[in-house]
This record gives structure tokens, sequence and C-alpha cells, in this order.
């Protein structure tokens, strides 16, 4: 059985060390801070503000009218292109889309025909391509209906209730993920980082020789990384719900439960890593695609889950963050419904118990090797 | 001059840049990684929602509008009938993305050319796909109700739409994803390992042995860069061979171009690469300020979300960021064709970049060698 003293005693071993490192005392506390910036600003896939060019060749006031309809709704701004080329705008870059009304657009609608307008969208943006023809459709009827020209009727009205997120702010979406993102990557690198380094320096061959078994020297590690890492996860929720103004809506008990757990997945990871591999470097090639690649794509971070093809989609099970993020979501939107996320508190449990379970037995096992 | 002696040290910066196992890593494994990763796992299209209906009004009308809503993929139907307070629980669960629920005097307030409501409930935690979910909902109640009107003949609208998606038709997500990805590994994996290859003759004490050779800094510098260089293109020609290979992105462009504005964009990240060399005194105080610098670089590209929907302090943060530059350069070049006649306003600020960089990072250099 370990000893908790000498597991206590190597962590505050290891943080006094961490401690000495100051620009990296200092990184690890800013960086989290100031990816959760970078995240949670600058993720966004609403489509407002962009930039349309109009190629109006019918000088009428049905064409302006129709023109200005397009620029009253914050979806849309005039592009800067002036030319007379339509695809132009689109090549340069300079508009999403390229409005073509053709000069018999005002003789065609009082003549009671129907009048065709061409919309160009640039479909290498995916995310807006889509929104922009939608907009169209919408925009365009309800100028009909305003103009009192034919338009079509459907009697069918949806009456939609939008639970949750009633404003469909993006950020309470991007926020949580971008939380659980940035607090499993910094604890996972740092775990790893503190254990490769004594490998580097050669001081882990005193440890070896010394009377601390493994059990206790990797639990004291993860410790205190731990508490480093749940000092960065404090520092971040913090600046979180101060920015973008969450509010916490859920059981407070049960999300610091997955927390802990969740941030002991991230260290724990970051450990069996050190245990493993023998310098700083190869320390950030594991660390670095699982975790960015794992906790931005396989965890629901930017878009649904479902969405990811089968059988990659089986890999986003072993993401801790796809249920952390999960947690957050639940804690600043949903609300508890403590029964139907039993499997969240599950899942991250016994992944942290695993990750931890690995990370004492491969030192031991590597200790036997010498 | 450059002479037989800097071919010498060429020689042997290339040797030694090969011999290293874990940059061959980089340079392969992750292009793959995340060109495979980005082009399966991220897909912005609402699909396999999981929806719940209640159909009150069992008529022929709503079973068929029923129907056209779970046609095309973007709804599956888990759940039919149940009363409407366990479909409201299934969305606060999770259960469920969208509910309708059809009320029992819908088909005959139809028949009556009145007004038929149709409620819609959507989860909003996923503010993107509730969007995307509640117009593709309006836009089929609005053209099947249109379509059905029974009582009058059918009305011509007097403004037709027709949009059309230009460079990426289908409107694919890995078309979108793959150039970003190469730029992103670019930035990630050049300031890395330039960084990283400095370093580590530092860190071994052979850079100054290296001051020995009768040859410049300017020369000793060079020959170190040289390498990286033909390394680092390696690395994006991987991405690009992917995306052209396995997810059919078309190369609609001019080679030289893509080559040329590649050239520049490597340029940019050796030098912030040998800059962050120079300040940090170690590989981990290294790695860390290069995530400090690539996590913004990308965030700020463009490459995974639309720059109009980002605030706009970061919109003109991102004016700065040269990757926006290439990304935007190598989508035009790859996805519709366009050569330096047009792409030179992006290709200007990577120029303007590129010099500017380099001459801080020689001179920071020139400064620590001397």
């Amino acid at each position: 059985m370990p000893n908790l003293k000498c597991i206590i005693a190597q962590a505050v071993k290891e943080i006094i060390q961490f401690r000495r490192d100051t620009l990296s005392v200092k990184l690890a506390f800013i960086l989290p801070m100031f990816a959760l910036i970078m995240y949670g600003f600058a993720t966004r896939l609403e489509a407002k503000n962009i930039p349309i060019a109009i190629f109006n060749y019918d000088n009428s006031k049905l064409s302006r009218d129709f023109v200005d309809s397009i620029f009253a709704t914050a979806d849309f701004i005039p592009s800067s292109y002036n030319g007379d080329n339509v695809i132009m705008p689109l090549l340069k870059n300079l508009a999403k889309a390229s409005v073509v009304i053709l000069p018999d657009f005002s003789r065609k609608i009082l003549s009671n025909n129907t009048a065709n307008i061409e919309i160009l969208i640039d479909g290498s943006d995916i995310n807006n391509a889509r929104i922009i023809k939608n907009s169209f459709f919408a925009l365009t009827n309800l100028y009909l209906i305003q103009e009192k020209l034919p338009h079509s009727i459907s009697l069918i009205t949806p009456v939609s209730r939008i639970w949750f997120n009633p404003g469909r702010k993006e950020a309470l979406f991007i926020v949580p993920g971008a939380i659980a993102v940035v607090t499993w990557i910094f604890p996972a690198l740092l775990a790893s980082f503190a254990l490769v380094r004594e490998k580097e320096q050669g001081t882990i061959l005193l440890l070896y020789a010394s009377s601390i078994k493994a059990s206790e020297l990797i639990l004291g590690k993860i410790l205190a990384y731990f508490i480093i890492g749940y000092l960065e996860f404090l520092l971040v929720m913090l600046l979180a719900i101060f920015l973008f103004k969450l509010v916490i809506v859920g059981n407070i008990v049960i999300f610091l439960l997955n927390s802990v757990f969740f941030i002991l997945t991230g260290v724990s990871f970051g450990t069996l890593v050190g245990t493993r591999v023998n310098n700083q470097m190869a320390t950030l090639q594991v660390v670095g695609p699982v975790g960015f690649l794992g906790s931005m794509l396989l965890s629901g971070f930017i878009y649904p889950i479902h969405n990811i093809i089968y059988p990659i989609n089986l890999l986003s099970y072993l993401v801790p963050a796809r249920y952390f993020i999960e947690a957050l979501r639940n804690f600043f939107l949903r609300g508890d419904a403590l029964d139907s996320h039993l499997y969240i508190t599950t899942f991250l449990i016994s992944q942290g118990l695993l990750l931890i379970f690995l990370a004492v037995n491969n030192l031991k096992a590597m200790q036997l090797n010498k | 001059m450059l002479h037989s002696n800097f071919f010498a040290l060429l020689i042997k910066e290339f040797q030694q840049l090969l011999r290293n196992r874990q940059l061959l890593y980089f340079l392969l494994v992750i292009p793959l990684l995340q060109q495979f990763l980005y082009g399966l796992a991220l897909d912005p299209e609402a699909k396999h929602l999981k929806l719940a209906v209640i159909n009150y009004c069992h008529t022929k009308i709503t079973r068929e509008l029923i129907s056209l809503i779970i046609e095309n993929g973007v709804f599956d139907l888990k759940v039919s009938g149940g009363s409407e307070k366990s479909l409201v629980n299934k969305i606060i669960n999770g259960d469920i993305d969208t509910g309708i629920i059809i009320n029992p005097d819908f088909e005959r307030n139809f028949k009556e050319n009145k007004i038929a409501q149709v409620q819609v409930l959507l989860d909003g935690v996923d503010a993107n796909t509730a969007n995307i979910a509640n117009g593709y909902l309006n836009q089929i109640f609005f053209s099947y109700g249109s379509s059905i009107n029974i009582n009058n003949s059918r009305i011509y609208p007097a403004i037709v739409n027709k949009a059309t998606f230009l460079y990426n038709p289908g409107l694919l997500a890995s078309w979108f994803f793959s150039p970003g990805v190469i730029g992103m590994v670019l930035t990630i994996i050049g300031i890395l390992v330039s960084s990283s290859a400095l370093l580590s003759e530092r860190e071994t004490g052979t850079l100054d042995q290296l001051l020995m050779v009768p040859l410049s800094t300017g020369e000793i510098l060079l020959a170190k860069i040289i390498p990286l260089i033909v390394v680092l293109f390696v690395n994006v020609l991987i991405g690009l061979t992917i995306g052209y290979v396995f997810f059919k992105v078309p190369f609609k462009g001019n080679l030289f171009d893509f080559l040329l504005v590649s050239f520049l964009a490597i340029l940019i990240v050796l030098s912030i690469g040998i800059a962050l060399a120079t300040i940090s005194t170690n590989q981990r105080q290294a790695m860390l300020m290069s995530f400090f610098i690539s996590l913004p670089l990308m965030q700020l590209s463009g490459a995974i979300a639309p720059l109009e929907s980002i605030p706009e302090p970061f919109q003109t943060l991102s004016l700065l960021d040269p990757l926006r530059y290439y990304i935007i350069c190598i989508k035009g070049i790859l996805l519709k064709g366009v050569g330096l006649d047009i792409l030179w306003p992006q290709i200007l600020p990577q120029i303007i970049m590129a010099v500017f960089f380099l001459a801080i990072s020689t001179h920071k250099f020139r400064k620590q060698l001397n």
C-alpha cells in the first residue's frame, strides 16, 4: 500500500520545483486564460455582417427598395467592390455572394410576370453559404408581402419555442466547450513535462534508488499537478463567468464532482504519457494531438457530435472532454436533470481512475526492467 | 559568398534534421491526422437531429408534412406520439433535439383558409444547429403550405430567387477544412520545429562549436534555415496531397502560385520560430510559447469559423494574422482557381510580414551568437 505521507511529500516537492521556473509558472496560468479568450471570442458560426455585392441593372424604385430590404437585416452589409464583373467580388474575397437584378426586373413585376434574381454564393465558405440562401428566401418573401406583390401564401405557420438559450447566443454554446478543451490540455502538458524532465535530467534514477515506491511517486505527481490543474480550472471558470456573463443554473455539487475527475483524467493522462516517453518533444507529440485534436474535434465542441462519421465517432466515447462539455452545458444552460445525466459522472470517474491505475502500473513495469 | 564550407555545413544540417525521428513524425503524421480528423469529424451541417412528433390531427396532409420533414436526413424521427409534457421533458434531458406538435384543428383551419399552426420546440443549447434546423423547418412549412393551397389556384410569386453555390457546389465540409488545415499544420509545426532545431543545438552546447566554423553568422543561419524550408515544403505538399487524393479537393489554380504563397508562409513561421528560440531558455518554454503564438494565429485565420462572425476588435486583430492571408490565398488557388493578379492584396501583407519577421529574427539570432 502506498504511504500517504510519501505521496504528500512528493507532491510538495513537485510544487516547490514547479514554482522555481517562473516563466513556466506564468505561462501555466496565463496560457489557459488566453486560450479561453481566443476560443471564446473567435469561434463564432452565426452569420452576420456578411458582405454582399449588388449588381442592380434595373434602376427602378422597386429594385432599389429590394436592395434596401437586403441590407435592412443584420445579416448582410454591402461589399466594397464596385466594378461590374459579377464573379470578381467572390474571387477577390470581397463578398460572399453576388446578387444580380436583371434590367427587366420591374417591368416583369409590373406586367404580372415573375422576375428572377440571380444569387451567386461563394460555396467555399460552407458555414455561410446555406444561411445566405435561406435568408434571401425569407427576405424576398417578406419584401413581396410588404410591397403587396403576388407572393406564395402558406397557411402553415410554425410557432417556435427555443429551450435554454432563447436568444440563441452562441457564446453560451462555445464557451463551455472552450473551458473543457483548455482545462484538459494544459494540466496534461504540465504533468507530462514534469515526469519527463526527471528522466531528461537523470533525477529519476535517484528516485528509483530511494525508498519511495513507484505508486507513491506517481500519485504524488498526480496530486501536485491536480492541484495546479484545478487552480487553472477555477481561474478559467471565473474568467468565463465574468467575461461571457454565464449564469449558473445547475447543481454545483455534481458539477464540482465532475470537474475534479475531469481534471484528474487530464493530469493522469499526462503522467501516463510521461511514464512512456523520454523527452519533452516526444511528450508534446502525444499530448498535443490527443489533447488538441481529441478534445477539440471529437468532443462536440464546435459541431454536433453526431455529425462525426462512423467509425471515427467511436473514438469520441474515449474523450473525457466529450462528457465534461455536456456537464458544463448542463451547469450553465440546461440546469439539472440529474437522473438522465448520471452517465457523465460515471464515465468521468471511471476514466479518471483507469488512467491513474495505468499511470501507476506503467512506472512499476519500467522499474523492473531497469 | 557561398563556398564549399557553406555546403558542408548545409549537408550537416540536413543530415542532422533528417536523423531526428520526432521531426519526421511531426512532418508526416500530424498533417495526416489533422487532414483526416478535420475532414471527417467536422461537419457544420445539421443532420440526424433527433425529432419527436405529436400529431393530434391524423390526416393525409399532416402525415405527408411529417414525411417531408424527415425525408432528407436532417431529422431522424425518434418518438411519435406521447404527451406534450413528456416531449418537453425529453428536450430538457437532451433525449431529443426538436419536437413538433400538430394541433387537432390543423386540417380544419387549413381547409377554412385560416392560419394552421404547428408548434416547434427546439433545444437551443447549440445555437447554430438550432438556427439551421429552424430555418429548414420553416422552409418546408412554407413550400408545402403554399403548394397545397386548397382554395385558390396556385399563385406565382413576383420574384423568384435563383441561388447557385459556386466553387463548392456540394458544400462539402472537407473542401472547406482541407486548405485551412494545411495552413494550421504549417503554423504549429513550423514554429515548433524551427524553434526546437535551434534550441536543441544550444541545449547540447554544440552551438558554440558552430561558431568556430569559418563562416559568417548569416551563413550559419542560412544553412540552418534551408533544410527547414525544404522539410516544411514537404509538410505542405503532404497536406495538399491528402486533400486532393482522399477528399477530392479540386486544384483549379496554378502550382507555381501555390508554391510561391507557401514559400512566404514558410518564411514567416520559420522566423517566428527562430525569434522564439532566441527569447526562450529551454525547450519547454519554447513549446509553451509556441502554443501561445499558434493559437491566436489559428483562431483568427478563418480556418474554422468565418471571420465575419467574430467580434469587432478580433476582426481587426485578424488583419495582423499572416495565416489569414495564406488561407485566403490557398482557398482561392485550390477552389476558385485564381492567380496572383487577383490575390496580390493578400500576398502583399505576407511579403511585408515575411521581411519584417525575418529581419527581427536574424537580428536577434546574430546578437545572441556574437
